[in-house]
């Protein structure tokens, strides 16, 4: 049936139509014409953040926790330019983030007008496709194929631009018969040839005839839903598992073939494994520099088989023996068959002798690591962590053992401090019988605080733990080691947290001795709204191991710094 | 090994689309000798022809990542030796007193066309390799040369037999 409408209300019945029924946005301007159609759509739920970046970052943790695109509008200018960050997270991370912008009337674009600024010229780096509305007649189809493209092959944030005058241009409207497929499809990995199948003869003879070999999985694998896959490949063949930053929860921590975090803060025997190597298969990840350190020196007598959906990441950053072109599930199922069934006992025994006894760094008895198995205690491992960036995140990278896919969500690309609590509100909106925490440092806490607001105002039962140890810890912790222990800009004041959350009407929690952990972490579990639990942790931990900046996994950093001699 | 490499895109003929392929140029910070663009034989579509002095991994990479720009609708990149590559020179250059006859000589040693002529000077026009309209650059200097406008290369494929063809598909990477 067609109808008449307006554009605005052409972008609310796209959005229904398109199986959106969550948006999370800030009024202004230029988008005005949307937000009144609004209200005619009571479907369509708003979340009034306080802060665009806030609804970028949620729509961005609402897609990671869901699967589905998420969604975030703000008007031209400003708010436009205040979704830049969140943009940049998705992007960096691969998350399906669709942001609807308004921008002042076509009459009057390129004439600096007021609240005017070219977001597609300044989104263009950080979005996987962003476009200008010209048109109310072709609105319809840009909102489509926007959240067909967000999800499509590898997903990513895509910006839609509409004036405010195609927001009030009527025009008519039909309903898509079905969700919009992504315009070109999700790569097939199979196109029947023989180039296909002998790369993947290939790829299971070099895993049949490995000494040494390592199957490192990132964040393809929770993507594709491959756990299954990435499960079945190791336990057929005997592979150890590494998880990167944003593959963690990709395979079970308690499983024996579980070994840990690479790279930059990886453990001591996981980058000791990977050095010793000589057959890596990754599946799903981009082999980023904070995972490689020194490409010239990662992994020196190990093949690579990159199992990877974008065919630009191929040999991009380390150089490929059998590069697989695909989503990671399909390969997986297909290269399965074809892997003979082994067992890597010896070399598994040998990475056993590299590990080392972790030793305690903290000073004080209120630990990360007992905070985090005391959270992990309570929670009972049911509960979706969703972190900040710095010192905290690696804790809570390594020392929180995950059971369950898809349950640790963190800016790691773009490392954006300030996500965690947004986020974990779009987190919460996508798994409402999911306890969630959003963990942070009191910096990256301090950036976000105020979508406390929104999160009263909108009744999302987030539950905020911020570890606080007075610093800019990570920032801190390289001043420490590189810097000379010139901590220059790094101490940093933190307002009375428990009356901050009573000021938003939120029960509040400070935990200064490891006994109280639990109880406050029940409190804050029991209560049906957010909550917010403040630990005062030792001011000058630091997270080891430490890769040096540019050094090779080689060359590990496992305890304090010898004290500075003065000169 | 690094060497001459051209990568010929067919993409829509739109500034946004154009600026959205240079943009990923500027960013990955490739080693780009010239970018040309013109309109192809399909309406609509604009052939944008890139020359870059890289290795054919380096190349290789750049086309898939044009190849992910919405609204890039071809990918293929080829060693210049594989393919034909062109390009025009437009040069306006004073011949100087009682000289007129000698820069005609060098301009049809090189095949360039007299294309303007007025009593301050004469505007020739030369096409061929780059090797080519270097070398007529260097045969002008003699002149009072003026001005020059260069088209970069553009670039074909040969038919057949290339060795090293490769067209962008998710199954040959």
């Amino acid at each position: 049936m067609t109808e008449t409408l307006t554009g605005a209300q052409v972008m609310c019945r796209v959005l229904l139509e398109q199986g959106v029924d969550l948006i999370f946005g800030y009024p202004g301007g230029a988008i005005m014409p949307f937000y009144h159609a609004l209200p005619e759509y009571a479907a369509l739920r708003h979340v009034l953040v306080r802060h665009e970046q806030a609804a970028a970052h949620a729509a961005d943790g609402y897609a990671r926790a869901s699967g589905r695109p998420g969604v975030c509008v703000a008007t031209s200018g400003p708010g436009a330019t205040n979704l830049v960050t969140g943009l940049a997270t998705a992007h960096m991370d691969s998350a399906p983030v669709v942001a609807i912008t308004g921008q002042v009337s076509r009459n009057m674009i390129g004439r600096d007008a007021f609240q005017e600024t070219d977001i597609i010229g300044i989104t263009q780096p950080i979005t996987k496709h962003n476009v200008l509305v010209g048109d109310v007649s072709e609105l319809a189809d840009r909102l489509r194929e926007a959240l067909a493209i967000a999800q499509e092959g590898r997903p990513g944030p895509v910006l839609v631009d509409v004036p405010k005058d195609v927001q009030n241009q009527k025009t008519s409207y039909t309903a898509a018969a079905s969700r919009a497929r992504p315009v070109t499809g999700t790569p097939a990995p199979a196109p029947a040839g023989n180039g296909w199948a002998s790369e993947l003869g290939r790829a299971a003879r070099l895993i049949g005839e490995a000494q040494r070999p390592l199957i490192m999985a990132g964040h393809g694998v929770l993507l594709a839903d491959a756990y299954d896959e990435l499960r079945c490949l190791a336990e057929r063949t005997g592979m150890p598992v590494i998880t990167t930053l944003l593959g963690i929860s990709g395979f079970p921590e308690s499983h024996p073939l579980h070994l840990g975090m690479p790279g930059m803060h990886g453990e001591v025997h996981v980058n000791r494994a990977i050095q010793q190597a000589d057959l890596i298969v990754g599946v799903g990840l981009r082999f980023d520099d904070r995972v490689t350190g020194n490409t010239a020196a990662f992994a020196p007598r190990a093949q690579l088989i990159h199992i990877e959906l974008d065919p630009s990441e191929v040999g991009k950053n380390v150089p490929t023996a059998v590069g697989l072109v695909g989503d990671c599930r399909q390969v997986l199922r297909q290269l399965l068959p074809l892997v003979r069934r082994r067992d890597c006992s010896a070399w598994r025994a040998e990475i056993a002798g590299f590990a080392k006894t972790r030793t305690e760094h903290y000073r004080g008895d209120l630990s990360p690591e007992g905070i985090l198995r005391t959270l992990h205690e309570v929670t009972d491992g049911r509960c979706t962590i969703v972190s900040d960036v710095g010192q905290h995140q690696m804790w809570v990278a390594k020392l929180f053992p995950y059971e369950r896919p898809n349950t640790h969500i963190t800016s790691g690309g773009l490392g954006t401090m300030g996500f965690a609590v947004p986020a974990a509100m779009g987190v919460r909106l996508a798994r409402p019988d999911e306890p969630v925490w959003a963990i942070s440092g009191d910096g990256g806490f301090q950036m976000n605080m105020q979508e406390i607001a929104t999160m009263v105002q909108e009744r999302i039962p987030v539950k905020m733990a911020i570890f606080n140890n007075g610093y800019l810890g990570m920032v801190r912790q390289w001043q420490q080691f590189f810097h000379g222990r010139r901590y220059s800009a790094t101490p940093i004041w933190s307002p009375d947290y428990v009356k901050l959350a009573e000021a938003y009407g939120v029960p509040g929690w400070r935990v200064a001795e490891a006994g109280h952990t639990a109880d406050a972490v029940r409190a804050a579990m029991s209560v049906p709204g957010p909550a917010l639990v403040e630990f005062v942790i030792e001011q000058e931990a630091n997270v080891f191991p430490m890769i040096p900046p540019g050094a090779s996994l080689s060359e590990p950093i496992e305890g304090e710094p010898a004290p500075l001699v003065p000169a | 090994m690094t060497g001459s490499q051209a990568i010929s895109i067919l993409l829509d003929h739109k500034l946004v689309t154009l600026n959205r392929a240079f943009g990923l140029l500027r960013r990955r910070n490739l080693p780009i000798k010239s970018i040309a663009v013109g309109p192809s034989a399909s309406p609509g579509l604009a052939r944008l022809t890139i020359m870059m002095q890289a290795d054919q991994a380096t190349a290789d990479r750049t086309a898939r990542q044009l190849d992910k720009v919405v609204g890039v609708r071809e990918v293929a990149v080829f060693p210049a030796r594989d393919g034909v590559v062109r390009e025009l020179a437009l040069v306006k250059v004073r011949p100087g007193e009682g000289r007129y006859a000698e820069l005609l000589d060098v301009a049809l040693l090189y095949k360039a066309g007299l294309v303007d002529e007025s009593p301050e000077a004469v505007i020739l026009e030369v096409s061929g390799s780059e090797a080519f309209v270097l070398s007529f650059l260097r045969a002008l200097e003699r002149f009072e040369v003026l001005e020059v406008a260069r088209s970069g290369g553009v670039a074909l494929e040969r038919a057949q037999g290339a060795a090293s063809q490769f067209t962008l598909t998710s199954e040959t990477v």
